[in-house]
């Protein structure tokens, strides 16, 4: 049975039909480099909660979203940030956000 | 039940690390989050693996968590403080979980591991080991589940709450974001159902919202709390979240959780399925 939980850094790609995807995936960083605590948050157009992953030791996180436009929230120890992004059936959108 | 009797803060737990009597247990999806670290002394528990049955899909029966809870060394006085990732959703799911299983007193650690995390506070690698103790449960209170027919029976008769997200409500997701849309299921809700998110109910930080605000989501969405209510998500986890609210911090007595959920729900043939963003007609 699948879960509803997050993986740290969001589902491996592998074994992944990524045509039939609309991956957001993206790094994490402070002024130290990449941030290896914290979470990152997917709002949907209406600014609703979607989902959220806690980062990888590389700040890493992943979304497999629908077309569409979403926001990254970035949530990291005395940070917080938005990204808007737009998500395509197929694409991946790679971001890189520094708080 | 007064707020405080089922939910801590971060301040209360650092009181409380050494206490020989209160259990810190760690529930994620991801046992590496555990393994890891974790809160000194907590002990984990893995949904997948030891809160599953391992043959039918069912959660696992009396015997085991009975089995289970001794192996951890914690007796049937302790105080269990739950914690877990993913703003406590796992953690909710466990509180259900010995909640079902007569466990008399259980709480929240408030904002989960997340906000402990960002907090800055304490974590540790070395697993905890306790004693083993002799672990006796009841019987599942069934007050506290609903099946399949109990949510076919309530469309357009009770309170149906869909706390996943708008898009998995309506139909444009099969699961939650941060996973691989590819189910077997067909997408939508239960028609009657409304659509009252799980994070609602929550701050950024994964803390839970005051009682007035929380007493206002559900209101102001329509649902007559003075009603049976039945909550679903996906496989059961984010609507224990949504149960916790209403049946342990606002004192709702009537509020079952289907822990089947839409993985089942959705799967069943000849049921009835809304989609788009009403609730649909019974």
């Amino acid at each position: 049975m699948s879960s509803c939980g997050a993986v740290v850094g969001g589902v491996s790609l592998d074994h992944v039909d990524v045509t039939k995807q609309a991956v957001i995936q993206g790094v994490i960083s402070n002024s130290a480099g990449p941030a290896s605590t914290g979470y990152a948050r997917l709002n949907d157009k209406n600014g609703e909660f979607v989902a959220e992953v806690p980062l990888s030791e590389r700040g890493e996180f992943r979304f497999f979203a629908a077309p569409g436009t979403w926001t990254v929230v970035a949530l990291i120890p005395g940070g917080t940030s938005r990204t808007d992004v737009t998500a395509e059936l197929g694409q991946i959108a790679d971001l890189d956000i520094t708080l | 039940m007064a707020r405080n009797e089922v939910l801590v803060d971060t301040e209360w737990a650092l009181a409380h690390i050494d206490d020989p009597k209160i259990v810190f247990v760690e529930v994620d999806e991801d046992t590496a989050a555990y393994e890891a670290n974790h809160i000194r002394g907590a002990v984990g528990l893995n949904w997948r693996t030891e809160l599953q049955d391992g043959v039918r899909r069912d959660i696992i029966r009396k015997e085991s968590i009975e089995a289970l809870l001794s192996a951890k060394g914690i007796a049937n006085d302790d105080t269990v403080v739950l914690y877990g990732g993913n703003n406590n959703w796992f953690a909710a799911y466990a509180y259900w979980y010995l909640k079902l299983y007569g466990h008399q007193d259980v709480r929240l650690l408030d904002g989960g591991r997340k906000k402990w995390e960002l907090d800055g506070l304490e974590l540790v690698s070395e697993p905890t080991v306790r004693p083993a103790t002799t672990y006796v449960a009841t019987e599942q209170d069934r007050s506290l589940r609903s099946f399949r027919d109990d949510v076919l029976n309530a469309i357009g008769t009770k309170n149906l709450v869909d706390v996943r997200s708008p898009d998995e409500y309506a139909g444009r997701l099969l699961a939650p974001a941060h996973l691989p849309q590819e189910t077997s299921q067909v997408a939508g809700h239960v028609p009657t159902a409304v659509n009252i998110p799980w994070s609602k109910a929550a701050n950024d930080d994964g803390t839970f919202k005051s009682d007035d605000e929380l007493k206002s989501l559900y209101e102001g969405a329509g649902v007559d709390l003075d009603k049976d209510t039945i909550a679903y998500c996906r496989i059961g986890e984010r609507s224990s979240h949504t149960w916790f609210v209403l049946r342990e911090l606002l004192g709702i007595q009537n509020v079952t959780n289907y822990d089947g959920s839409w993985t089942e729900y959705g799967s069943l043939v000849d049921v009835p399925v809304a989609v788009g963003d009403a609730p649909g007609q019974a």
